[in-house]
């Protein structure tokens, strides 16, 4: 138990300084690069929670693939550090700054003051989430219609992309 | 399960005729070559079947694909109403310059028009949260593309990437709020969160949280105001078809969607005492008081604003904004009598909405502007099309004898009903403030000398045919109300809701 709590924890301060450091580095390709390093943490967590197929696809699709499509896109528009345009705080800033920090403290009481009434769930039911074997079985039965929209959901996006990309002016 | 998914499939004909008329355009894009109306064509006649198939459930009330999605008269109702509003896009098509001067990308006109129906069908439906955000994303993502269809223009590829921004901010919004109301209820479909939050009483601060972030993601389909800062920029630079069919059809699903999943997931279906018609939320759970203040600021901000445009279609596109907030106003007072008022509405907005953006339409493509001056002394250079107009004004500001005036009527009736009158009063007040900017263009068009030349401007007979289409229900439903009415009040049964 005190294992767990070990991993969890350091795992936790981990991830979040990752994405800390992410929205706070000047250099896209670094900013990038702490992203990983938040996924990588994403995915020990979901470990921890018996989810390893979510674990493993995190790490495969995220940290693999989009990533290196995030990072050949900086390096290809050649980006340098950001820089500024204005420093200036202005009342729009102020605002959205209060909004959000109302919203974090919202989330915070709600953690504060309790879990009661969550539904509850057994270890078994945990274990057998996780697995590969579940996943595919609730993915062609229950999920199936889903599944297939999503199918249509991606032709229209490449029919899009076509669109989008023919360069020829008329 | 093999039986049960063919049985569904069955009750799934519209939406599986779409989908095929999809992969048509396609196929027939690629072989019938370029530079064709063929696939408006083909788009078009799959539109009128899955439309027609839609009519056939009429009266069928069930849940399909283990419950991910709803087949019931509210659902029918609101693929009726997309499909309707679709094929009168696609008649637009036929005649708008924007579209046939870039017949080259008609192809995939038609099949993106396509998607985007499935999309709201599904919408209209969706009992689930999954479909939900499925459903949702699919509208968006094809409607991102077709605002920036007209790649030339500048103003174009500025609101289609201004439109992706807010979609995809308030797309993540509202999924962090269903992953919120997820860890609350450990449901996913809408029944079952409706039977989580009867067990047992939830953390109210997070159950609040999480509605709010959700509504973000409704706001922003409906454009309610503050989420609707995309609508004027996106309505101005897409083609005026595709701005008439996102202030319509994708309003109407965003509604539907809005409506079913706060009735069934928050309906307390053990209240004791109540009139029928009138239900009540769970847990004393006031979510309607967060939409009544929407409904204020979005109706107030769209009037307010929409009297100092000069562009017609952003003019359009404020009032649009505003229609939302008096649509908002019928979902606040939790009874059948609003949301019938609100399919009532929206079919009276079909007809008069569509009606005014499609005169826009011919209007630019003869004088290439839609600048309120340029309706300058219209009345006499096209006095049948200006006629139309002023009608489609009247109705949508609400006067008699128009269709819009009976919409509005039903609306403030179901507030009267629910004791709601201060927001009946700001509604009222509204209707007022609309009637100036609508009047604006009246009088540019009779009472104003036209500018340079005065020539008169003569439209072909199918373009009026089309003008007429949508003007007669407009006059005729204002004085002949009741079939109307029966409609929406027999479309407002949900699936598995009393």
């Amino acid at each position: 138990m005190i294992l767990e709590s070990i991993v969890f924890y350091s795992l936790a301060v981990a991830s979040v300084g990752s994405a800390l450091l992410m929205v706070t580095r000047r250099n896209p390709v670094i900013a990038a690069l702490y992203l990983i390093l938040n996924f990588f943490c994403l995915a020990g967590l979901y470990l921890t929670l018996q989810a390893q197929f979510i674990a493993v696809i995190h790490i495969l699709v995220y940290a693999g693939a989009i990533m290196v499509l995030f990072l050949f896109v900086i390096m290809l528009l050649n980006l340098g550090d950001e820089r500024k345009l204005s420093d200036a705080i202005s009342p729009r800033k102020i605002i959205a700054g209060g909004l959000s920090l109302a919203l974090l403290l919202e989330l915070l009481s709600i953690f504060v003051t309790g879990t009661e009434g969550l539904p509850e769930y057994n270890a078994d039911q945990a274990l057998q989430v996780g697995t590969v074997e579940y996943i595919g079985k609730q993915l062609f039965t229950k999920f199936l219609f889903p599944f297939e929209v999503t199918s249509i959901l991606l032709l229209a996006a490449i029919i899009g992309a076509i669109l989008l990309a023919k360069k020829k002016p008329d | 399960m093999v039986e049960q998914l063919l049985q569904s499939l069955s009750r799934f004909l519209p939406e599986t005729t779409l989908t095929v008329a999809l992969c048509s355009t396609v196929v027939v894009s690629l072989f019938l070559g370029r530079k064709s109306q063929a696939t408006l064509f083909v788009a078009l006649a799959g539109l009128v079947l899955a439309t027609w198939f839609s009519f056939d459930q009429m009266g069928v009330s069930e849940t399909i694909f283990s419950g991910m999605v709803a087949v019931d008269p509210f659902s029918v109702f609101f693929k009726l109403l997309v499909g309707l509003s679709a094929i009168l896009i696609l008649l637009f098509s036929l005649y708008s310059s924007e579209v046939q001067s870039t017949l080259h990308r008609a192809g995939e006109y038609s099949a993106l028009i396509l998607a985007m129906a499935l999309g709201m069908f599904l919408m209209a439906g969706a009992s689930n949260l999954l479909m939900m955000v499925l459903a949702i994303e699919l509208t968006s993502l094809s409607s991102y593309i077709l605002a920036g269809y007209t790649r030339e223009a500048s103003d174009s590829s500025e609101a289609s990437l201004k439109y992706i921004i807010y979609g995809a901010v308030s797309t993540g919004v509202m999924l962090y709020g269903i992953s919120i109301l997820y860890g609350l209820t450990g449901a996913t479909d809408f029944y079952g969160i409706n039977r989580a939050l009867t067990e047992e009483s939830v953390n109210s601060v997070a159950l609040l949280v999480s509605i709010i972030m959700i509504l973000v993601g409704f706001g922003y389909k409906i454009s309610a105001v503050p989420f609707h800062f995309w609508t004027p920029d996106v309505y101005e630079g897409a083609p005026i078809t595709i701005t008439a069919f996102l202030s319509v059809a994708s309003k109407a699903a965003g509604f539907a969607l809005m409506m079913r999943f706060f009735k069934v997931s928050f309906i307390d279906a053990n209240a004791v005492g109540l009139p029928t018609g009138v239900w009540t939320s769970l847990q004393g759970f006031e979510w309607n008081k967060i939409v009544a203040i929407l409904s204020v600021l979005t109706m107030t901000l769209g009037n307010l604003v929409a009297v100092w445009q000069n562009n017609l279609k952003r003019l359009l596109a404020y009032s649009s904004i505003a229609h939302a907030g008096y649509m908002l106003m019928g979902v606040v007072v939790l009874s059948d009598k609003g949301l019938a008022a609100v399919l009532i509405y929206f079919m009276v907005y079909l007809f008069m909405n569509l009606g005014a953006f499609y005169v826009v339409m011919l209007v630019a493509n003869k004088t290439g502007s839609e600048d309120i001056d340029s309706y300058k002394g219209l009345g006499h250079r096209s006095p049948l099309v200006s006629v139309a107009m002023v009608i489609f004004f009247i109705s949508l500001a609400g006067l008699p004898p128009t269709a819009g005036f009976i919409g509005k009527l039903f609306l403030f009736a179901a507030l009267l009903d629910a004791t709601w009158i201060w927001l009946a009063v700001v509604g009222a007040l509204n209707s007022v403030v609309s009637l100036y900017y609508y009047v604006r263009v009246v009088r540019n068009m009779f009472l104003r000398d036209p500018e340079g030349n005065a020539e008169p401007i003569l439209f072909s007979t199918p373009q009026l045919a089309i003008v007429m289409l949508l003007l007669l229900p407009t006059l005729f439903f204002g004085l002949f109300y009741s079939p109307m009415v029966e409609l929406a009040n027999a479309s407002v049964m949900m699936f598995g809701i009393r």
